[in-house]
């Protein structure tokens, strides 16, 4: 905008009558910008209190009028930016990140019911498509919302569907339609007698057989769980009977390493943080997001003080004031667990306990990259942040920050209690130590099985799932869901661990598993992923946002345009802000190189 | 008491460090691109501009640096001491391209905006800024006016294609997002959304997003504060003044900069 000159020959514009301008003339006694209604202040106060309102809740603020209101009407956040003193924009763009957010304007009403059809590649292979494509007919009902999402995390039970909070596993279009009629909208509760330790079931499969699949299985109440010596532990800790060293050693010793995806060593990230200067803060990421995993899930809905032990126990060795655990939105029955456990705790302490705090995701899968669940902590979007500093010295709202998966810490206990060794006495092919596989796809019994590090996916399908599924042969699988690549049948013999996959250009990740039989195609397998990646990237950096969706359309090409797929390839992993961008062409490499033959 | 005694203590302290072939020297805690600019090596960049927030997001100015898996935005990354970057080195130059290929992709054929360089000649003809207003010039590519000028570029955006030699493959420009539509609803200014990218973190998400202001609501129903500074820094002109709109006033915040929806 250098100079202004006049145009040659100058446009009449007439912008309307001097009584229309009058009009149009802003009285110096009101307010600029959007103002509130009064009607959707009240609503919004009934709700959420009289303050005073936190900007970092709010996140929180939004799930309790989206909950109610089954929307987010625009007035709503009109009020509430009015109410936590922030600028609606702040409060739209928070809103609009998340999926499990809808932003409605006007007088807009929201759908009666949401059915949510999982359209990630195990529900895929199990008639996802199908099912979505059948069911806004069977149900017959303008009013109900079907819509596609991604993973939520039951692929054992594939296909899996949600009305409103209710999942369906197994899900037929009938029994959706049963659901939806009856109006089984919320999640059941569990019960509270389950007798379940996960350290006996080593080296077999924690997940039932899926004829005794439920919903809400029962789990181990605090009760119960302190009668088997639970928070004995934590206890020995703050009265100074066990020693803080002695407990990262034996983390260190065990070679337990961070069980989210990254797999940094445990201990020696207690060590980092414990150095760092206090306050300082611990995040535990439940958002389990990757596709193909539910191993978190399965832990946490049948034995949740475990986990509480483990944070406990963390949070004394490192020295930690606040927890801060963030779990997945589309984890319902989770949620009340925990929320019921934790209050119960507090009620009744066996040690000391730092400030707990439970933080409700929103359906976002970067959330579960660790800045960016700490953005959506904060109650910003989910934007990764760019590192370094690295979140041990500058993480959640600042301070140093001690960031586990929820996995992780659910060891801590039986590591300690039964000595390091028992954990590295597990293994095989020269691999040490447990690890929890999530398989899903083309096998007999999918489910979580907690084999030794460094198996075969030979020997895992073989010996914890009962074979291949009825009529399937092994063609190909992902050793890591999403972003962990995908390998033929050939190779098949590798052990699967830390560090193992890596020269063959995949990774294990979080332990998902998904098997694909001779029926099945690595091209499509790819591509779902890469839809998903550009579904679920946040936007922020170019490469990884304009590269999935380029790619993605690029790879429904019967023949793919090989030289631009890795031009894309190449700036996304070397150019994108956070894992998911540098991850995202993995499998699309696999296909390329391994599956030549199915995109030549 | 506090006061410096010595000379030393007020001298800023520098740091030495390798920026492909010559060593330079950096003040401490000074970034990479800023340090490099100084010694006459102007990395591409498109999000970043002096005085605003870093925000490190358009990755035009990717650097390789010694040690490092992936390659490290240069406006947000301090150089240390003994630090070997490559701003030239084949990997960067091709992740800088393609960032710069990719953002082109999506842009309409015709821009909103002349080239800075040699825009003042432009002015004299009548072809320049002013008559680029609520409509977009008619001509179907960048044409050359009288004076040999640009017009109906993407601003910074054209000018570092043209600089890094880049331009876009059939198969991406096969791929062009769908263009939303521009916002003319403000007496003061119009908004061509289709001009914008997240490199300014005003901006886009391909596929499910778009660009928008607060709300979603037309500028002119949105009675925010104007502040129009979105007509003074947007890479590729997404923000113009409307045609016979008064000069904007004193920039204070921008009312586009971080407004946007992700569905």
């Amino acid at each position: 905008m250098t100079k202004q000159t006049p145009h040659p020959s100058p446009e009449v514009v007439r912008l309307g009558t001097v009584e229309d301008m009058r009009k149009r003339i802003r009285s110096k006694s009101k307010l600029k910008g959007r103002q509130p209604e009064d009607a959707a202040v009240h609503e919004v106060h009934d709700l959420l209190g009289e303050g005073p309102f936190a900007r970092d809740m709010l996140i929180e603020y939004l799930h309790r009028l989206n909950d109610h209101f089954r929307c987010l009407h625009d007035r709503h956040l009109v009020a509430l930016a009015k109410a936590l003193r922030i600028g609606m924009a702040e409060v739209f763009e928070v809103a609009t990140f998340y999926h499990h957010f809808e932003v409605l304007r006007g007088d807009a009403q929201p759908s009666a019911v949401t059915v949510r059809v999982c359209d990630g590649l195990s529900c895929e292979l199990a008639g996802a498509k199908d099912l979505l494509a059948r069911l806004p007919a069977i149900l017959g009902r303008p009013d109900v919302r079907v819509i596609a999402a991604p993973c939520i995390g039951r692929c054992e039970q594939a296909p899996a569907a949600v009305v409103d909070q209710n999942p369906v596993p197994f899900a037929t279009a009938e029994r959706v339609a049963a659901a939806v009629q009856t109006h089984a909208c919320a999640h059941p509760s569990a019960a509270q007698d389950a007798d379940f330790d996960a350290a006996a079931l080593s080296e077999k499969p924690i997940s039932p057989a899926s004829a005794d699949v439920q919903v809400a299985p029962a789990y181990v109440g605090l009760q119960a769980y302190v009668a088997q010596g639970g928070y004995q532990l934590a206890t020995a800790l703050s009265q100074g009977k066990a020693d803080a060293e002695n407990i990262i050693k034996a983390m260190e010793d065990s070679g337990l390493r961070g069980l989210g995806g990254a797999g940094f060593p445990a201990g020696r990230k207690w060590r980092i943080v414990r150095d760092q200067p206090a306050p300082k803060l611990m995040a535990v990421n439940i958002d389990e997001g990757e596709p193909g995993t539910f191993k978190d899930r399965t832990y946490l809905e049948r034995d949740p003080h475990r986990f509480l032990e483990g944070m406990l126990v963390a949070a004394q060795v490192v020295g930690i004031d606040a927890c801060y655990i963030y779990l997945r939105d589309e984890y319902h029955g989770c949620r009340a667990i925990l929320e019921h456990e934790i209050a119960v705790l507090q009620a009744n302490p066996p040690c000391p306990l730092p400030a707990i705090y439970l933080r409700r995701g929103a359906g976002a899968y970067i959330c579960g990259e660790e800045s960016a669940m700490i953005e959506s902590i904060e109650g910003k979007r989910g934007e990764p942040r760019m590192r370094p500093p690295y979140i041990a010295q500058v993480g959640l709202f600042g301070r140093p920050t001690l960031e586990h998966n929820f996995e992780t810490l659910y060891w801590v206990r039986d590591i300690v209690q039964k000595g390091p060794q028992w954990f590295s006495s597990f293994g095989r092919n020269g691999r040490k130590g447990l690890r929890s596989f999530s398989v899903s796809g083309r096998v007999k019994h999918p489910g979580v099985k907690l084999a030794p590090a460094g198996i075969s996916l030979r020997e895992l399908v073989d010996e914890y799932c009962g074979g291949m599924a009825d009529g399937h042969s092994l063609y190909a699988y992902l050793p890591g869901g999403a972003s962990g690549g995908i390998l033929p049948a050939s190779m098949a013999d590798i052990a699967l661990d830390f560090d193992t996959l890596q020269p063959h250009g995949c990774f294990i990740g979080s332990a998902a598993v998904i098997v694909l039989g001779d029926k099945d195609k690595a091209r499509d397998a790819a591509l779902n992923m890469m839809r998903f990646f550009a579904h679920e990237s946040c936007g922020q950096c170019t490469p990884c946002r304009v590269g999935t969706d380029k790619a993605a359309t690029l790879m429904q090409a019967a023949h793919w345009d090989h030289e631009t797929l890795e031009d894309l390839n190449i700036v996304m992993t070397d150019a994108s802000i956070c894992g998911l961008g540098q991850a995202a062409p993995n499998p699309v490499r696999c296909v390329q190189k391994y599956f030549p033959q199915e995109v030549a | 008491m506090n006061a410096p005694t010595k000379l030393s203590e007020v001298t800023l302290k520098t740091i030495e460090f390798k920026l492909d072939a010559q060593t330079i020297h950096a003040y401490k805690g000074e970034t990479i691109f800023k340090a490099a600019k100084r010694h006459g090596v102007d990395i591409p960049h498109l999000c970043y501009k002096d005085g605003y927030r870093v925000d490190g997001n358009c990755r035009a100015c990717v650097v390789e640096i010694k040690g490092e898996r992936t390659l490290a935005p240069s406006c947000c990354r301090s150089a240390t001491e003994g630090m070997e970057v490559q701003a030239q080195s084949e990997r960067a130059v091709k992740s800088q391209k393609m960032v710069l290929e990719m953002l082109l992709s999506d842009m309409p054929d015709t821009g909103y905006k002349w080239n800075d360089a040699v825009s003042s000649g432009a002015a004299a003809t009548g072809e320049g800024p002013g008559a680029l207003g609520r409509e977009r010039n008619a001509a179907p590519g960048p044409s050359p006016d009288a004076a040999g000028a640009m017009v109906g570029q993407h601003g910074e955006l054209t000018d570092w294609v043209q600089r890094m030699g880049v331009s876009v493959r059939p198969a991406l420009k096969a791929l062009r997002r769908e263009q939303p539509a521009p916002d003319f609803s403000h007496p003061a200014m119009a908004v061509n959304l289709d001009a914008s990218f997240n490199a300014t973190a005003a901006s886009v998400r391909v596929g499910k997003s778009r660009s928008t202001t607060s709300l979603a609501t037309p500028c002119a129903d949105r009675t925010a504060k104007l502040c129009l500074i979105c007509m003074t820094r947007w890479a590729t002109a997404a923000a113009w003044p409307a045609a016979n709109a008064c000069k904007p006033a004193l920039p204070a915040r921008s009312c586009l900069r971080r407004k946007w929806a992700r569905k």
